[in-house]
């Protein structure tokens, strides 16, 4: 069965500029999703958005400081978390919603998914969740190919991983032995449904890689240090050529599946709490100041350029032109 | 007579049919308490229970399957879900082989009365994996029969037969549509499948259009009626069975036709239309047979250009317009 993942995290094992990149990051993520979710009440961007706020410690501690460009991610369809950790710039992900020239498409639009930055190893993601779990295996098995140590690091919901291609990917993964890190983010719903009215599981999703043979384990989601730690030990595994990981990565949504939700299958009670205690920016903040690594104002400091990095970009994605029509009979072949 | 929605007609059709005949058994993703992602099975959960009426998990292959599974037996009569059309793609070789074939390949000794709903059309900037019309890709599909209907009326009514027949069917519904009102007699009804309906007579043209594409046509066919010019506007309501009769007695009075759909024009239901058209009624024809559909390339995200891929009014008369130089 999976164990859950733990271990005894120092921050004087970090520098100063490691920890304020994690915090920093977090913070990029959430201002982005609320300046999203502004943009979309104002009528300016349209269609489903998935807010990601809750679970950028997931995304910022298992991407910054573990992977370089060239390695590979498949992010999945909640928030912008994992793109942005990935360094694609906000200006192009924000042309994507807006539909500018200025998105990685060139003005077709995406939402959260279909954004691309093959140059920093962001392949794309499919509308259909858990599409990227086979897609993966591919990138993977192309490393081992060309031998390089590029991994791919493949993000999902608990309810993607009940797709039939989560087995066909670890099957793969497992008897290649390719370079593949899952990270299962349970949020513990799939729209309404609560994980445990649909997975049959031992306890954890994770235990489902065992019978693969897969290194598992599962992990808070939210605490950015633990998993940075248990991601870095994946990419190492993965680099030695000693095959996959698969990491189930505990975290909650604080908004709706999609903005317009009523979100009333949740009880308050427990959504109210991982606001209020498990909050990863708030977390890490708190601990960040009570061993005085940054005071109130760095942070603040931080948090306002930010807010100006955030404006800049919205004002790049809207000033930039919307395509012409014809765009859309542009690039169908190579 | 009452106007209801898309939705509630086929709320009053599911709930209907699950009242009269007990092996139904309706299930997908967040079809139970959710009441589903269009909200087209609200309280169906709570009349009909848990065993009934169930949540899946997303996996769409297994969904479909199972209700292969279920049908063959003969003790069950399913009624599952995809939350989008699109998604048939993944479940292609159990709709394609499975629930199209079985029964013609074990010799005819089984059934298959499943009836598979799928929401499908462009609807605001939702891509191009949740915005398809797949339709005409089951049309040589065999042992597949496909309902698309446009009004709330239709809905209901082949929706009941939909359930009731005990060959498979894949029924599309136009997310655009789910919100329309129409009237819809309180009595019951069912509406036989291979019966095209004429939604408005002319002699000088005939439009055949299938779901939002109907009522484009509607439109289209008032701005015309003003300049004097009479078109028909038919709706197959099924691509297979396809009721050729009907098509044809209008092409042999107006000897025009305008074909409307919101698939890809290229291989879509219209291309196999105008083929049966030409086949059967070449010298009733006085001018070409004219198609308007979405381009051949994928659905963009953008809502700027989402409007380039619907047919709309304009390039209806347009197309009407041309047809009447002949
Ligand atoms: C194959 C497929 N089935 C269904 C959907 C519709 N859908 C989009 S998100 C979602 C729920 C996903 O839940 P989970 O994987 O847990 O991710 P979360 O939304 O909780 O982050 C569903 C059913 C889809 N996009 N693709
Ligand atoms: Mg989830």
């Amino acid at each position: 069965m999976a164990k859950t993942y733990e271990k005894d995290i120092k921050l004087n094992d970090y520098s100063k500029e490691v920890l304020t990149d994690f915090y920093k990051t977090m913070a990029k993520i959430r201002k982005f999703d609320e300046n999203l979710i502004r943009l979309m009440q104002e009528g300016k961007v349209s269609g489903f958005y998935h807010s990601g706020i809750g679970s950028e410690g997931l995304s910022a501690g298992s991407i910054r400081q573990n992977l370089r460009d060239e390695d590979y991610i498949f992010y999945n369809h909640r928030g912008c978390n994992q793109k942005i950790a990935k360094g694609v710039p906000l200006s192009k992900i924000y042309g994507d919603f807006l539909g500018t020239i200025e998105g990685t498409t060139r003005g077709l639009g995406a939402g959260i998914v279909h954004s691309a930055d093959p140059a920093r190893g962001v392949l794309g993601q499919a509308g259909t969740i858990g599409s990227q779990l086979g897609i993966s295996v591919g990138t993977a098995y192309t490393s081992k190919l060309t031998g390089t140590d590029q991994v791919t690091v493949v993000y999902f919901g608990d309810g993607a991983a009940s797709r039939e291609m989560l087995h066909g990917s670890l099957n793969w993964a497992g008897l290649y032995k390719l370079p593949v890190i899952y990270i299962c983010e349970n949020n513990e719903y799939a729209i309404s449904c609560h994980v445990s009215e649909t997975h049959a599981v031992k306890e954890n999703i994770a235990d489902w890689a065992e019978g693969y043979g897969i290194p598992n384990c599962v992990v808070d989601g939210n605490d950015v240090l633990l998993m940075h730690e248990v991601v870095k030990e994946a990419v190492e595994r993965a680099k030695r050529g000693e095959g996959p990981t698969f990491i189930e990565a505990q975290t909650f949504r604080h908004r709706g599946h999609f903005e317009g939700d009523p979100y009333d299958y949740v009880d308050v009670e427990v959504l109210q709490g991982w606001k209020d205690k498990k909050d990863p920016i708030k977390n890490f903040a708190a601990k960040l100041m009570l061993e005085k690594i940054v005071s109130e104002e760095d942070l603040e400091s931080i948090n306002a350029e930010i807010d100006s990095e955030i404006a800049e970009a919205i004002e790049k994605a809207e000033s930039a032109p919307l395509p012409d029509p014809k765009r859309i009979y542009e690039g169908l072949f190579a | 007579m009452r106007k209801i929605t898309m939705r509630t007609a086929l709320m009053e059709a599911l709930n209907e049919e699950m009242e009269r005949d007990e092996t139904t058994v309706l299930f997908g993703e967040d079809v139970g308490k959710f009441g589903g992602i269009n909200a087209v099975t609200k309280g169906l959960y709570e009349k009909f229970g848990g065993t009934r009426v169930f949540d899946t998990p997303i996996a769409e292959p297994t969904i479909v399957a199972a209700a292969v599974g279920m049908a063959i037996t003969g003790n069950a009569r399913p009624i599952p879900e995809l939350q989008f059309g699109d998604f048939v793609g993944i479940a292609f070789d159990e709709v394609f082989n499975k629930m199209g074939k079985w029964r013609f390949m074990h010799g005819g000794q089984m059934e298959m009365p499943v009836t598979l709903r799928l929401p499908i059309g462009i609807a605001g900037g939702a891509g191009p994996e949740h915005s398809q019309s797949p339709q005409a890709l089951f049309m040589h599909g065999p042992g597949l029969q496909i309902v698309i209907p446009s009004t709330p009326y239709d809905a209901k009514g082949l929706l009941k037969t939909a359930i009731r027949d005990n060959n498979a069917v894949l029924f599309f519904e136009h997310k655009v549509l789910y919100d329309m009102k129409g009237e819809v007699p309180e009595d019951e009804y069912l509406i036989p499948f291979g019966k095209a309906d004429i939604k408005k007579e002319g002699d000088d043209v005939t439009i055949i259009a299938t779901a939002l594409q109907v009522h484009t046509a509607l439109d289209a066919a008032e701005e015309l009626s003003a300049k004097g010019v009479e078109v028909e506007v038919i709706d197959p309501r099924t691509l297979a069975p396809l009721d050729m009769e009907t098509i044809l007695q209008s092409v042999k009075k107006t000897g025009r036709v305008l074909i409307v759909h919101e698939e890809p024009k290229t291989g879509g239901s219209g291309a196999e239309i105008a083929a049966q058209i030409q086949e059967q009624a070449l010298f009733d024809l006085s001018a070409p047979i004219k198609r308007l559909g979405s381009p051949d390339v994928p659905i963009a995200q953008s809502i700027y250009l989402e409007p380039f891929y619907t047919p709309s009014k304009e390039q209806i008369v347009q197309a009407v317009d041309e047809l009447m130089e002949y």
